[in-house]
Protein backbone atom coordinates (compact mmCIF):
# COMPACT_ATOMS: atom_id res chain seq x y z
CA UNK A 1 0.00 0.00 0.00
CA UNK A 2 1.36 3.41 -0.80
CA UNK A 3 0.60 6.58 0.92
CA UNK A 4 -1.59 9.54 -1.74
CA UNK A 5 1.20 11.73 -1.47
CA UNK A 6 3.14 9.78 -3.39
CA UNK A 7 0.98 9.11 -6.07
CA UNK A 8 -0.92 12.01 -8.59
CA UNK A 9 -4.03 11.90 -7.22
CA UNK A 10 -6.81 11.08 -9.68
CA UNK A 11 -10.15 10.50 -9.00
CA UNK A 12 -12.63 8.55 -10.83
CA UNK A 13 -15.11 11.56 -11.36
CA UNK A 14 -12.25 12.91 -13.00
CA UNK A 15 -12.53 11.18 -15.80
CA UNK A 16 -16.45 11.79 -16.47
CA UNK A 17 -17.99 14.16 -19.13
CA UNK A 18 -20.60 16.96 -17.51
CA UNK A 19 -23.00 15.07 -20.38
CA UNK A 20 -25.51 12.59 -18.36
CA UNK A 21 -25.88 9.25 -19.93
CA UNK A 22 -29.29 8.49 -21.09
CA UNK A 23 -29.29 4.81 -21.31
CA UNK A 24 -32.21 3.06 -19.56
CA UNK A 25 -31.66 2.36 -15.62
CA UNK A 26 -30.36 -0.84 -14.70
CA UNK A 27 -28.64 -0.77 -18.11
CA UNK A 28 -24.83 -2.37 -17.87
CA UNK A 29 -23.12 0.11 -19.66
CA UNK A 30 -23.07 2.45 -16.46
CA UNK A 31 -21.18 -0.27 -14.64
CA UNK A 32 -18.78 -0.23 -17.81
CA UNK A 33 -17.99 3.76 -17.66
CA UNK A 34 -17.81 3.47 -13.65
CA UNK A 35 -15.09 0.43 -14.36
CA UNK A 36 -13.12 2.02 -16.76
CA UNK A 37 -13.04 5.55 -15.07
CA UNK A 38 -11.88 3.60 -12.11
CA UNK A 39 -9.35 1.78 -13.72
CA UNK A 40 -7.76 4.95 -15.39
CA UNK A 41 -7.79 6.93 -12.30
CA UNK A 42 -6.01 3.65 -10.46
CA UNK A 43 -2.91 4.21 -13.45
CA UNK A 44 -3.22 8.01 -12.84
CA UNK A 45 -3.36 8.39 -15.86
CA UNK A 46 -3.83 12.16 -17.34
CA UNK A 47 -6.91 12.56 -18.90
CA UNK A 48 -5.25 14.56 -22.06
CA UNK A 49 -3.27 11.25 -22.26
CA UNK A 50 -6.07 9.30 -22.82
CA UNK A 51 -8.29 8.62 -25.78
CA UNK A 52 -11.36 6.55 -26.56
CA UNK A 53 -12.63 5.65 -29.55
CA UNK A 54 -16.43 3.89 -30.07
CA UNK A 55 -18.45 2.97 -33.27
CA UNK A 56 -22.44 3.45 -33.12
CA UNK A 57 -24.84 1.80 -30.82
CA UNK A 58 -25.78 2.14 -27.09
CA UNK A 59 -22.51 1.48 -25.43
CA UNK A 60 -20.57 3.65 -27.85
CA UNK A 61 -21.81 6.68 -26.61
CA UNK A 62 -19.20 6.21 -23.69
CA UNK A 63 -16.70 8.54 -25.26
CA UNK A 64 -18.94 11.60 -25.01
CA UNK A 65 -18.96 10.44 -21.08
CA UNK A 66 -15.84 11.18 -20.18
CA UNK A 67 -13.20 13.91 -20.08
CA UNK A 68 -10.55 12.02 -22.11
CA UNK A 69 -9.92 12.99 -25.69
CA UNK A 70 -12.96 11.02 -27.80
CA UNK A 71 -13.81 10.06 -31.20
CA UNK A 72 -17.39 8.64 -31.85
CA UNK A 73 -16.91 7.16 -35.31
CA UNK A 74 -19.12 5.43 -37.81
CA UNK A 75 -20.93 1.84 -37.11
CA UNK A 76 -18.01 -0.89 -37.20
CA UNK A 77 -14.70 1.49 -37.87
CA UNK A 78 -13.77 2.14 -33.98
CA UNK A 79 -10.90 -0.53 -34.33
CA UNK A 80 -9.22 1.12 -37.71
CA UNK A 81 -9.62 4.45 -36.39
CA UNK A 82 -8.32 4.04 -32.89
CA UNK A 83 -5.56 1.77 -34.69
CA UNK A 84 -4.27 4.96 -36.85
CA UNK A 85 -4.67 6.93 -33.56
CA UNK A 86 -2.42 4.56 -31.88
CA UNK A 87 0.40 4.47 -34.40
CA UNK A 88 0.06 8.39 -34.47
CA UNK A 89 0.41 9.11 -31.43
CA UNK A 90 1.58 6.51 -29.54
CA UNK A 91 2.40 8.27 -26.70
CA UNK A 92 -1.71 7.93 -26.02
CA UNK A 93 -3.54 5.13 -24.04
CA UNK A 94 -6.37 4.19 -26.47
CA UNK A 95 -9.46 2.42 -25.42
CA UNK A 96 -12.23 1.17 -28.16
CA UNK A 97 -15.62 0.97 -26.71
CA UNK A 98 -18.27 -0.74 -28.47
CA UNK A 99 -20.76 -3.32 -28.75
CA UNK A 100 -21.40 -6.99 -30.10
CA UNK A 101 -23.25 -5.69 -33.04
CA UNK A 102 -20.61 -2.98 -33.80
CA UNK A 103 -17.78 -4.75 -33.09
CA UNK A 104 -18.67 -8.22 -34.32
CA UNK A 105 -21.03 -7.92 -37.38
CA UNK A 106 -20.59 -4.74 -39.18
CA UNK A 107 -16.71 -4.35 -37.81
CA UNK A 108 -16.45 -7.92 -38.11
CA UNK A 109 -13.37 -8.10 -40.13
CA UNK A 110 -11.94 -4.49 -38.80
CA UNK A 111 -11.75 -7.19 -35.70
CA UNK A 112 -10.26 -9.86 -37.14
CA UNK A 113 -7.29 -7.78 -38.39
CA UNK A 114 -7.33 -5.69 -35.60
CA UNK A 115 -6.72 -9.14 -33.38
CA UNK A 116 -4.20 -9.91 -36.08
CA UNK A 117 -2.07 -6.49 -36.36
CA UNK A 118 -1.53 -6.49 -32.63
CA UNK A 119 -1.67 -2.85 -32.01
CA UNK A 120 -1.59 -1.58 -27.97
CA UNK A 121 -5.15 -0.99 -28.10
CA UNK A 122 -7.73 -1.91 -25.16
CA UNK A 123 -10.85 -3.36 -26.51
CA UNK A 124 -13.98 -3.17 -24.45
CA UNK A 125 -16.68 -4.85 -25.75
CA UNK A 126 -19.94 -4.82 -23.81
CA UNK A 127 -22.15 -7.97 -25.06
CA UNK A 128 -25.58 -7.67 -24.60
CA UNK A 129 -26.33 -10.15 -27.11
CA UNK A 130 -29.10 -7.57 -29.05
CA UNK A 131 -28.52 -4.50 -31.28
CA UNK A 132 -30.49 -2.57 -28.39
CA UNK A 133 -30.28 1.23 -29.82
CA UNK A 134 -32.54 0.03 -32.56
CA UNK A 135 -35.46 -1.61 -30.72
CA UNK A 136 -33.99 -5.49 -29.80
CA UNK A 137 -33.07 -7.33 -32.95
CA UNK A 138 -30.47 -10.39 -33.09
CA UNK A 139 -27.16 -9.24 -32.70
CA UNK A 140 -23.63 -12.04 -33.87
CA UNK A 141 -23.73 -13.20 -30.70
CA UNK A 142 -27.44 -13.97 -29.95
CA UNK A 143 -28.39 -17.88 -29.04
CA UNK A 144 -29.82 -19.12 -31.88
CA UNK A 145 -33.56 -19.86 -30.52
CA UNK A 146 -33.74 -15.86 -28.80
CA UNK A 147 -37.54 -15.52 -29.96
CA UNK A 148 -37.64 -11.75 -28.70
CA UNK A 149 -37.68 -9.97 -32.04
CA UNK A 150 -40.32 -9.95 -34.64
CA UNK A 151 -37.89 -9.94 -37.56
CA UNK A 152 -36.56 -13.30 -35.99
CA UNK A 153 -39.65 -15.00 -34.37
CA UNK A 154 -38.59 -18.37 -34.40
CA UNK A 155 -35.16 -17.39 -33.51
CA UNK A 156 -31.96 -17.31 -35.85
CA UNK A 157 -31.02 -20.80 -35.86
CA UNK A 158 -27.74 -19.34 -36.13
CA UNK A 159 -24.86 -20.56 -33.68
CA UNK A 160 -23.88 -17.45 -32.07
CA UNK A 161 -20.23 -15.56 -32.84
CA UNK A 162 -17.32 -16.80 -30.31
CA UNK A 163 -16.03 -13.42 -30.03
CA UNK A 164 -12.58 -14.90 -27.36
CA UNK A 165 -12.08 -17.57 -29.58
CA UNK A 166 -11.82 -15.94 -32.96
CA UNK A 167 -9.69 -12.98 -31.09
CA UNK A 168 -7.47 -15.60 -29.66
CA UNK A 169 -7.48 -17.38 -33.27
CA UNK A 170 -6.73 -13.90 -35.32
CA UNK A 171 -3.86 -13.13 -32.85
CA UNK A 172 -4.94 -10.85 -29.65
CA UNK A 173 -2.88 -10.76 -27.07
CA UNK A 174 -4.78 -10.60 -23.90
CA UNK A 175 -8.08 -11.75 -23.29
CA UNK A 176 -10.55 -11.71 -20.37
CA UNK A 177 -14.04 -11.78 -19.39
CA UNK A 178 -16.12 -10.13 -16.79
CA UNK A 179 -19.30 -9.30 -15.77
CA UNK A 180 -21.01 -6.17 -15.22
CA UNK A 181 -22.30 -7.17 -12.08
CA UNK A 182 -18.58 -6.86 -10.89
CA UNK A 183 -17.96 -3.37 -11.44
CA UNK A 184 -14.51 -3.17 -8.98
CA UNK A 185 -13.22 -7.00 -10.64
CA UNK A 186 -14.13 -5.11 -14.19
CA UNK A 187 -11.78 -1.97 -13.25
CA UNK A 188 -8.93 -4.25 -12.06
CA UNK A 189 -9.24 -5.84 -15.55
CA UNK A 190 -9.39 -3.47 -17.67
CA UNK A 191 -5.87 -1.77 -15.68
CA UNK A 192 -4.42 -5.03 -16.54
CA UNK A 193 -5.73 -4.51 -20.10
CA UNK A 194 -3.98 -1.38 -20.45
CA UNK A 195 -0.94 -2.63 -18.97
CA UNK A 196 -0.37 -5.58 -20.98
CA UNK A 197 1.31 -4.74 -24.26
CA UNK A 198 -0.26 -5.36 -27.68
CA UNK A 199 -4.27 -6.30 -28.54
CA UNK A 200 -6.46 -6.44 -25.49
CA UNK A 201 -9.74 -8.06 -25.41
CA UNK A 202 -12.44 -7.46 -22.89
CA UNK A 203 -15.65 -8.92 -23.26
CA UNK A 204 -18.25 -7.95 -20.90
CA UNK A 205 -21.50 -9.61 -20.30
CA UNK A 206 -23.45 -6.35 -20.22
CA UNK A 207 -27.24 -7.00 -19.59
CA UNK A 208 -29.81 -4.96 -21.95
CA UNK A 209 -32.32 -4.48 -19.08
CA UNK A 210 -34.86 -3.42 -21.80
CA UNK A 211 -34.67 -5.36 -24.52
CA UNK A 212 -33.30 -8.61 -22.72
CA UNK A 213 -34.86 -8.31 -19.26
CA UNK A 214 -33.79 -12.26 -18.99
CA UNK A 215 -30.09 -10.99 -18.53
CA UNK A 216 -31.08 -9.70 -15.52
CA UNK A 217 -30.27 -13.32 -14.19
CA UNK A 218 -26.90 -13.38 -15.70
CA UNK A 219 -25.58 -11.75 -12.14
CA UNK A 220 -26.63 -15.04 -10.38
CA UNK A 221 -25.33 -17.19 -13.44
CA UNK A 222 -22.15 -15.80 -13.83
CA UNK A 223 -18.93 -17.56 -11.93
CA UNK A 224 -15.93 -16.86 -11.38
CA UNK A 225 -13.43 -18.54 -13.96
CA UNK A 226 -11.60 -21.24 -11.44
CA UNK A 227 -8.14 -21.13 -13.57
CA UNK A 228 -5.85 -18.56 -13.64
CA UNK A 229 -4.26 -17.15 -17.54
CA UNK A 230 -2.42 -19.11 -19.48
CA UNK A 231 0.29 -18.20 -22.12
CA UNK A 232 -0.63 -21.25 -23.81
CA UNK A 233 -2.68 -20.24 -27.22
CA UNK A 234 -3.49 -23.95 -27.58
CA UNK A 235 -5.03 -24.88 -24.06
CA UNK A 236 -6.46 -20.92 -24.22
CA UNK A 237 -8.19 -22.34 -27.13
CA UNK A 238 -9.13 -25.91 -25.74
CA UNK A 239 -10.67 -23.63 -22.37
CA UNK A 240 -12.28 -21.56 -24.85
CA UNK A 241 -14.01 -23.81 -27.15
CA UNK A 242 -15.71 -25.81 -24.09
CA UNK A 243 -16.73 -22.91 -21.85
CA UNK A 244 -20.22 -21.79 -21.26
CA UNK A 245 -19.74 -18.40 -21.90
CA UNK A 246 -20.46 -17.05 -18.26
CA UNK A 247 -17.42 -18.02 -16.78
CA UNK A 248 -16.09 -14.39 -15.73
CA UNK A 249 -13.21 -12.52 -13.64
CA UNK A 250 -10.19 -13.58 -14.74
CA UNK A 251 -7.66 -13.16 -17.25
CA UNK A 252 -8.12 -16.22 -19.42
CA UNK A 253 -4.69 -15.23 -22.12
CA UNK A 254 -1.87 -13.38 -22.42
CA UNK A 255 0.63 -13.51 -25.21
CA UNK A 256 3.82 -12.00 -25.65
CA UNK A 257 3.58 -11.08 -28.55
CA UNK A 258 5.26 -7.83 -29.46
CA UNK A 259 2.97 -4.73 -30.33
CA UNK A 260 2.92 -3.90 -33.82
CA UNK A 261 4.70 -0.78 -33.96
CA UNK A 262 6.12 0.40 -36.98
CA UNK A 263 9.06 3.02 -36.64
CA UNK A 264 8.45 5.92 -39.26
CA UNK A 265 11.25 8.02 -40.02
CA UNK A 266 11.27 11.50 -38.73
CA UNK A 267 8.93 13.86 -40.69
CA UNK A 268 7.96 17.37 -40.47
CA UNK A 269 4.25 16.53 -39.82
CA UNK A 270 2.87 18.03 -42.82
CA UNK A 271 0.38 16.76 -45.70
CA UNK A 272 2.67 17.37 -48.62
CA UNK A 273 4.91 15.61 -46.91
CA UNK A 274 2.82 12.78 -46.54
CA UNK A 275 1.47 13.21 -49.72
CA UNK A 276 4.65 12.91 -50.92
CA UNK A 277 5.37 9.33 -49.11
CA UNK A 278 2.45 8.06 -51.04
CA UNK A 279 3.35 9.75 -54.73
CA UNK A 280 3.03 6.93 -56.87
CA UNK B 1 -19.31 -11.36 10.98
CA UNK B 2 -21.97 -10.08 9.04
CA UNK B 3 -22.01 -10.21 5.07
CA UNK B 4 -21.75 -6.13 5.48
CA UNK B 5 -18.94 -6.13 8.05
CA UNK B 6 -15.67 -4.94 6.68
CA UNK B 7 -13.90 -8.42 5.89
CA UNK B 8 -10.36 -7.87 8.30
CA UNK B 9 -10.42 -5.21 11.20
CA UNK B 10 -9.58 -2.00 10.26
CA UNK B 11 -7.75 -0.76 13.14
CA UNK B 12 -6.16 2.72 12.59
CA UNK B 13 -7.82 6.28 12.01
CA UNK B 14 -5.82 7.01 8.84
CA UNK B 15 -7.79 3.37 7.43
CA UNK B 16 -11.08 4.25 8.84
CA UNK B 17 -11.05 7.53 7.02
CA UNK B 18 -9.75 6.50 3.56
CA UNK B 19 -12.60 3.78 3.43
CA UNK B 20 -15.11 6.41 4.71
CA UNK B 21 -14.35 8.61 2.19
CA UNK B 22 -14.32 6.09 -0.37
CA UNK B 23 -17.58 4.85 1.04
CA UNK B 24 -19.21 8.37 1.08
CA UNK B 25 -17.94 9.73 -2.47
CA UNK B 26 -19.12 6.39 -3.64
CA UNK B 27 -22.57 6.42 -1.97
CA UNK B 28 -22.52 10.70 -3.16
CA UNK B 29 -21.77 9.74 -6.67
CA UNK B 30 -24.11 6.75 -7.14
CA UNK B 31 -27.02 8.19 -5.54
CA UNK B 32 -26.35 11.23 -8.22
CA UNK B 33 -25.95 8.94 -10.80
CA UNK B 34 -29.35 7.41 -10.05
CA UNK B 35 -31.31 10.60 -9.74
CA UNK B 36 -30.05 11.71 -13.16
CA UNK B 37 -30.89 8.63 -14.48
CA UNK B 38 -34.04 8.89 -13.11
CA UNK B 39 -34.78 12.83 -14.30
CA UNK B 40 -33.66 12.12 -17.68
CA UNK B 41 -36.24 9.28 -17.47
CA UNK B 42 -38.99 11.42 -16.06
CA UNK B 43 -39.58 10.04 -13.02
CA UNK B 44 -39.63 12.69 -10.81
CA UNK B 45 -40.72 10.90 -7.28
CA UNK B 46 -37.89 8.03 -7.55
CA UNK B 47 -35.47 11.15 -8.55
CA UNK B 48 -36.89 13.34 -5.23
CA UNK B 49 -35.50 10.42 -3.09
CA UNK B 50 -32.01 9.83 -4.44
CA UNK B 51 -31.65 13.73 -5.27
CA UNK B 52 -32.19 14.57 -1.16
CA UNK B 53 -29.64 11.42 -0.19
CA UNK B 54 -26.81 12.61 -2.66
CA UNK B 55 -27.26 16.01 -0.66
CA UNK B 56 -26.84 14.33 2.74
CA UNK B 57 -24.27 12.18 1.53
CA UNK B 58 -22.66 15.77 -0.10
CA UNK B 59 -22.91 17.47 2.94
CA UNK B 60 -21.47 14.39 5.35
CA UNK B 61 -18.38 14.51 2.58
CA UNK B 62 -17.77 17.86 3.14
CA UNK B 63 -16.98 17.10 6.73
CA UNK B 64 -15.07 14.20 6.36
CA UNK B 65 -13.10 15.89 4.15
CA UNK B 66 -11.76 18.04 6.28
CA UNK B 67 -11.43 15.88 8.82
CA UNK B 68 -9.64 14.10 6.28
CA UNK B 69 -7.04 16.92 5.37
CA UNK B 70 -5.57 16.26 8.70
CA UNK B 71 -3.97 13.34 8.21
CA UNK B 72 -1.66 11.37 5.26
CA UNK B 73 -4.92 8.63 4.44
CA UNK B 74 -3.52 5.66 2.81
CA UNK B 75 -4.33 5.21 -1.00
CA UNK B 76 -6.10 1.62 -2.03
CA UNK B 77 -6.95 0.78 -5.08
CA UNK B 78 -10.37 0.25 -6.22
CA UNK B 79 -10.22 -3.68 -5.12
CA UNK B 80 -8.21 -3.49 -1.91
CA UNK B 81 -10.96 -1.67 0.13
CA UNK B 82 -12.03 -3.99 2.78
CA UNK B 83 -15.62 -4.19 1.88
CA UNK B 84 -17.17 -7.23 2.46
CA UNK B 85 -19.56 -6.49 -0.65
CA UNK B 86 -18.47 -5.67 -4.09
CA UNK B 87 -18.58 -2.18 -4.31
CA UNK B 88 -18.75 -0.25 -0.85
CA UNK B 89 -21.83 -1.33 1.25
CA UNK B 90 -23.56 2.20 0.60
CA UNK B 91 -23.65 1.70 -2.82
CA UNK B 92 -26.86 0.94 -4.38
CA UNK B 93 -25.37 -1.34 -7.66
CA UNK B 94 -26.75 -0.35 -10.56
CA UNK B 95 -28.31 -3.46 -11.90
CA UNK B 96 -30.96 -3.38 -9.26
CA UNK B 97 -32.36 -0.33 -10.56
CA UNK B 98 -34.96 -0.12 -13.69
CA UNK B 99 -37.40 2.68 -15.26
CA UNK B 100 -40.25 0.56 -13.56
CA UNK B 101 -38.26 1.63 -10.21
CA UNK B 102 -41.69 2.83 -7.90
CA UNK B 103 -40.81 5.72 -4.64
CA UNK B 104 -41.41 3.00 -2.38
CA UNK B 105 -39.00 0.62 -4.31
CA UNK B 106 -36.59 3.15 -4.29
CA UNK B 107 -36.92 4.37 -0.47
CA UNK B 108 -36.43 0.21 -0.02
CA UNK B 109 -33.40 0.11 -1.69
CA UNK B 110 -31.85 3.08 -0.37
CA UNK B 111 -33.26 1.41 3.09
CA UNK B 112 -30.60 -1.44 2.43
CA UNK B 113 -27.53 0.50 1.53
CA UNK B 114 -27.74 2.68 4.31
CA UNK B 115 -27.97 -0.12 6.62
CA UNK B 116 -24.98 -2.25 5.58
CA UNK B 117 -23.00 1.38 5.53
CA UNK B 118 -24.38 1.86 9.28
CA UNK B 119 -23.39 -2.13 10.41
CA UNK B 120 -20.09 -1.53 8.16
CA UNK B 121 -19.29 1.27 10.45
CA UNK B 122 -21.30 -0.28 13.57
CA UNK B 123 -18.73 -3.60 12.95
CA UNK B 124 -15.79 -1.50 13.05
CA UNK B 125 -16.46 -0.11 16.23
CA UNK B 126 -17.43 -2.92 17.84
CA UNK B 127 -13.72 -5.01 17.01
CA UNK B 128 -11.62 -2.17 16.98
CA UNK B 129 -8.72 -2.26 20.02
CA UNK B 130 -8.12 1.34 19.30
CA UNK B 131 -10.35 3.86 21.12
CA UNK B 132 -10.20 6.78 18.50
CA UNK B 133 -11.25 4.03 15.46
CA UNK B 134 -14.03 3.35 17.79
CA UNK B 135 -15.33 6.26 19.07
CA UNK B 136 -15.18 7.78 15.69
CA UNK B 137 -16.98 4.31 13.84
CA UNK B 138 -19.39 4.68 16.59
CA UNK B 139 -20.43 8.46 15.47
CA UNK B 140 -20.23 7.58 11.49
CA UNK B 141 -22.76 4.49 12.50
CA UNK B 142 -24.48 6.89 14.52
CA UNK B 143 -24.90 9.54 11.31
CA UNK B 144 -26.00 6.36 9.04
CA UNK B 145 -29.04 5.89 11.46
CA UNK B 146 -30.27 9.47 11.03
CA UNK B 147 -30.51 8.46 7.00
CA UNK B 148 -32.63 5.17 8.10
CA UNK B 149 -35.03 7.01 10.15
CA UNK B 150 -35.35 9.67 7.37
CA UNK B 151 -36.17 6.62 5.39
CA UNK B 152 -38.29 4.64 7.57
CA UNK B 153 -40.33 7.93 7.71
CA UNK B 154 -40.48 8.18 3.82
CA UNK B 155 -41.56 4.49 4.00
CA UNK B 156 -44.33 5.31 6.27
CA UNK B 157 -46.16 7.57 4.11
CA UNK B 158 -45.54 5.20 0.88
CA UNK B 159 -48.18 4.01 -0.78
CA UNK B 160 -48.24 -0.62 -0.51
CA UNK B 161 -46.83 -1.61 -3.88
CA UNK B 162 -44.45 -4.29 -4.90
CA UNK B 163 -41.46 -2.18 -5.25
CA UNK B 164 -42.22 -1.58 -9.29
CA UNK B 165 -44.71 -0.01 -11.67
CA UNK B 166 -46.34 -1.49 -14.79
CA UNK B 167 -45.51 -0.22 -17.50
CA UNK B 168 -48.39 0.81 -20.12
CA UNK B 169 -46.40 1.52 -22.43
CA UNK B 170 -43.49 -1.06 -22.80
CA UNK B 171 -40.68 -0.46 -25.29
CA UNK B 172 -41.24 -2.93 -28.32
CA UNK B 173 -39.13 -4.83 -30.22
CA UNK B 174 -39.32 -2.99 -33.90
CA UNK B 175 -41.09 -4.26 -36.45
Amino acid sequence: MESCAQKKAYKAKDYKSDLKPIWCPGCGDYTVLNSITRALAELALPPEEVAVVSGIGCSSRIPAYTSVYGFHGVHGRALPVATGLKLARPDLTVLVTGGDGDGFSIGGNHFLHACRRNVDLTYIVMDNQVYGMTKGQASPTTSPDWEGSKLTPEGTGINPFQPLVVGLASGANFIARVSASDPINMAQIIVEAIRHPGFSLVQVLSPCVTFRPEQAEWRDIVRTAVVDYTDDAARAARRLMTDDGFNVGKVLFKGSRPPFRPEFEHTDGSVAELEARFAL
Amino acid sequence: MSDTQANTAIDSLPELLAHALAMETEAAERYEELADQMETHRKAGVAAIFRRLEKEEKAHLVELNEMCSRYELPHYAPWDFKWATGESPEAIAIDQVSYKLSVRGAVELALVHERRACDFYAGIAQRASDDEVRILASQFAAEEREHIGWLESCLADCGPDDGAIDDPDPPLSQE
